[in-house]
């Protein structure tokens, strides 16, 4: 991840812009970003320090921020490794030369032949060669281990993994808005879709949230932290940032994050699947079970004036969400939860249960697998429930469904 | 249901009483309602004060479940015994409950009355210094005075413990995942807590005991008002005219040449960068470096001149002539302890390979700091390396001789730490020596001005 200092933000009616390379007015940098990981490829041996002057060299016909070319060097470095010294042999080394050397201070040039003083000094190359021999190396090989601990001379063990030149100038992209979510003090999510995943990585962030029905399908999820109540602070940015990745494997879902800006003030940086940013992590799977796949499959889209929507409510008290595998939309405006519970722990069917229980006054129909002692954990469950073997049979789904009465009765 | 009190992230959370039952408990304001979990929020700071006010009202029906800092015993206390102003000081702090700032002069024995303190409550304690020098320095402090191994976070290193030091940007990042763990805070440097994000490490600890130390409470932004609810009151202050003196020591400024390739390099990036200033003060009359940095970041000719610019930065920080000026210096007091002050890494780097002479970097850990500092202060090492005038308060053994090699000792404050780095021996005076390159335009402009104020006493001399 880049650092605050890397962040080119610019600040437009409102609204914060991060840097963004786009393949028609930056076409160009792919000619860049492969040359730039042609110095990574072949630089096996380089330090930090001489891997990111060529990176800057190649920069030189380039008119643009040098907080850009830093941040490339940050980014290639991050994917690379180094010899960094974590053992600190360069530590002890110094120590053990310099402790050699202090016996004969000052190392001078040249020797003031004849006079008192000269017998006090000690020619700088004659003791370097001493101190090289008793330590069995030369003293080109101490000069350059002595400091190899200092970042700026670590030498490059491995380049980067970037797959081609497109995937690094779009992990810059991400990374350029990441830096920018650094000063996030709240933000909105609206979403559509995928909402386990959604409120999954939101509460892996430790962001809190507050979510309200916008319509039938849509919710509007308020994001910020725990003291955001007291004050404003944008000391939750961070969490923000490392919630972006997981959003944008995401659909349909428009994020508005309110940005501090240089002045004080308060931008706009707004994003969706549009925006053209690609994650490095994989899309969530569609399903979270071949259970719910072939249940799916099997109901098709609708049946007897009921339809099937995936993923299509958030349940939602303090904190504590569920997200059903399935909603069934009746045209008469009923609604009816539906989730599999399939194989897991016990541990993990309990505390579903208890998930549950908080929305025990909602519309909710468990299908729960007969196996793995589920059904017993599940006796405690005072609504709907169907059992299932291998696969949800739709006779008797439908009878349960249907035992849910119409709205307003 | 009992009504009951947790700590959350930096905050105090409550249970079971509503917004009806709230009414008349509190003033207004200490508590806000939040919505998202459906409980009162307020700042884990107010810890002490909510705590009471619930334990009167409500007795038994009150359960307390923020954690109690753990009870220390110390395995062994070697301090001496306080002189008479910090007994005041320990004195005060502890009779106005134990929250407040105390202000004394730097040097005069600050680090005394907290570990004092800390020997007299033996409570679980973390200390935020403002820089990692510093932390490692009450580490030490800590571990002579007490008998305790210190933890540390930051530095790239969290080892939370029931005393523990850090500095202010890490308790500042990480007190929401600490701030239920300490009963007392030690806020050395204090006045840098008020400045924005710090103030986090006061806020959101529920620590109820709070001691601040400084030598200069005031800040510019007038922001030290609010140390008084993010610490406490001051509750003792000793005048800087009553401290010791400083020990006075002399002042010799080295100027240097450039090499002819120096020169060269400096003397065509000089005019590249002057003819490019004409140009565009024609366009614009007072175009100045501002608008210069910022037409780099779309302009590759600007671009070429601020890389110019940084260029001769570079070479009056590295110039040859200033490694030929400091082996003289070496020459000039081989039977010395040598202080060598630079103002980059790189700098001190050079130096350290040329004379084999150990650094202090600002990433140097924790094991090599010690044996360099106790090296140099036992006579082992004859020169010490360090990256910057060391910051405030740094514990650095005493010398005779300190150089500075670059212009960052003319500031008030590195002037006043030198002053008490450098002392002197008998009827010798200290000396400090400033190797500064001449002959670059801005210098000798800046001399000029120099001459006539603060520097009218400098001896100017070639070596």
């Amino acid at each position: 991840m880049l650092t605050s200092e890397h962040a080119i933000v610019r600040f437009e009616r409102g609204l914060a812009l991060p840097d963004r390379l786009n393949r028609k007015s930056d076409g160009h940098y792919v000619d860049l970003a492969e040359a730039m990981l042609r110095v990574y490829a072949e630089g096996a041996g380089l330090t930090r320090r001489d891997l990111h002057r060529q990176i800057n060299r190649l920069f030189d016909e380039e008119p643009c921020d040098a907080r850009r070319i830093a941040s490339f060097c940050k980014l290639l470095d991050d994917a690379s490794t180094f010899h960094t010294d974590s053992g600190g042999k360069a530590a002890r080394l110094r120590l053990k030369v310099f402790r050699l050397a202090a016996r004969k201070h000052p190392l001078v040039t040249e020797k003031q032949g004849g006079t008192l003083l000269g017998e006090l000094e000690n020619e700088e190359q004659e003791v370097k060669q001493e101190i090289a021999a008793e330590l069995g190396m030369t003293w080109e090989e101490i000069d350059e281990a002595l400091y190899a601990d200092v970042m700026q001379f670590h030498r490059l063990k491995t380049p980067p993994d970037y797959p081609d030149a497109a995937a690094l100038l779009s992990h810059y992209n991400v990374s350029q808005t990441q830096a920018a979510l650094y000063k996030t003090q709240s933000a909105t999510l609206t979403a559509k879709e995928d909402f386990k995943t959604i409120l999954r990585y939101v509460k892996l962030a430790g962001l809190l949230h507050d979510i309200r029905r916008v319509d039938e399908s849509t919710y509007r999820i308020q994001l910020d932290g725990p003291a955001s109540v007291l004050r404003t602070t944008s000391r939750y940015g961070v969490r923000f940032a490392t919630l972006l990745p997981a959003l944008l494997t995401c659909k349909g879902w428009r994020f508005a994050a309110k940005i501090k800006t240089p002045w004080n003030t308060l931008a706009t940086l707004d994003l969706s699947p549009e925006s053209g940013l690609k994650s490095h992590l994989d899309e969530p799977p569609e399903f979270d079970s071949s259970v719910e796949e072939g249940f799916a499959k099997k109901f098709g889209e609708e049946r007897d004036g009921w339809r099937l929507v995936r993923e299509g409510a958030i349940l939602n008290k303090h904190q504590k969400t569920f997200v059903p595998d399935f909603v069934f939309r009746h045209n008469d405006g009923r609604e009816v939860l539906f989730e599999v519970v399939g194989f897991w722990t016990p541990e993990y069917l309990k505390a579903k249960l208890e998930t549950l229980k908080a929305f025990s006054d909602q519309n909710i129909l468990l299908a729960v697998c007969e196996n793995e002692g589920a059904v017993e954990v599940f006796e405690g469950w005072t609504g709907q429930i169907i059992h299932y073997k291998t696969g949800i049979k739709l006779g008797p789904m439908m009878e349960a469904l249907n035992i849910f009465s119409p709205k307003g009765t | 249901m009992p009504t009951t009190l947790t700590y959350n992230e930096g905050t105090l959370l409550l249970h079971g009483l509503s917004p009806k039952g709230i009414v008349g408990l509190f003033a207004k304001d200490v508590w806000k309602w939040d919505a998202r979990v459906g409980l009162f929020r307020t700042d884990a700071f107010r810890y002490g004060e909510v705590a009471e006010i619930l334990r009167e009202k409500l007795g038994t029906s009150f359960a307390d479940q923020v954690p109690k800092p753990v009870d220390l015993q110390w395995p062994k206390v070697d301090l001496h015994k306080p002189r008479r102003d910090q007994a005041e000081a320990i004195d005060a702090w502890l009779s106005s409950g134990g929250r407040g700032l105390v202000v004394m002069p730097t040097g005069s024995g600050k680090t005394e009355v907290a570990l004092h303190l800390m020997a007299r409550l033996g409570v679980s304690t973390l200390i935020v210094a403002p820089v990692r020098d510093l932390m490692y320095q009450w580490h030490a402090r800590i571990s002579a005075g007490l008998g305790v191994e210190a933890g540390i976070i930051g530095d790239r290193l969290h080892k939370p413990s029931a005393v523990t030091v850090t500095t202010y940007d890490s308790a500042a990042i990480h007190m929401n995942s600490i701030g239920d763990k300490f009963g007392l805070l030690i806020f050395d440097e204090a006045h840098h807590l008020p400045g924005g994000f710090y103030r986090d490490a006061a806020i959101m600890s529920a620590a109820t005991l709070r001691l601040g130390l400084t030598a200069t409470p005031e800040r510019s932004d007038g922001r030290h008002v609010d140390l008084d609810w993010l610490i406490g009151p001051q509750v003792y202050r000793r005048k800087l005219s009553e401290a010791e003196h400083l020990a006075p020591f002399e002042t010799v400024r080295i100027p240097v040449k450039l090499t002819d390739e120096e020169r060269e390099c400096y003397d065509s990036a000089s005019l590249a960068i002057r003819t490019w200033y004409i140009e565009k003060r024609n366009e614009k009359k007072d175009y100045d470096r501002k608008d210069l940095l910022a037409e780099a970041n779309h302009d590759i000719e600007a671009r070429r001149v601020k890389n110019l610019m940084y260029l001769k930065e570079s070479i009056e920080d590295r110039a040859d002539e200033k490694l030929r000026v400091l082996e003289d210096l070496f020459r000039l007091h081989p039977q010395e302890r040598v202080l060598v002050f630079t103002g980059s890494n790189a700098m001190a780097i050079d130096i350290s390979r040329r004379f084999l002479a150990p650094t202090i970097l600002s990433h140097t850990m924790k094991k090599e700091r010690q044996a360099v500092l106790s090296g140099f202060a036992s006579g082992e090492f004859p020169v010490l390396v360090a990256n910057q005038v060391l910051d405030e308060g740094v514990d650095v053994p005493a010398a005779k001789v300190a150089v500075v090699v670059g212009g960052q000792s003319s500031t008030r404050q590195a002037k006043q730490r030198l002053g008490r780095i450098l002392r002197p021996d008998g009827a010798t005076r200290a000396t400090l020596y400033e190797i500064v390159c001449e002959e670059t335009r801005e210098v000798e402009r800046s001399r000029k001005r120099r001459r006539s104020d603060a520097y009218e006493r400098t001896r100017h001399r070639k070596v």
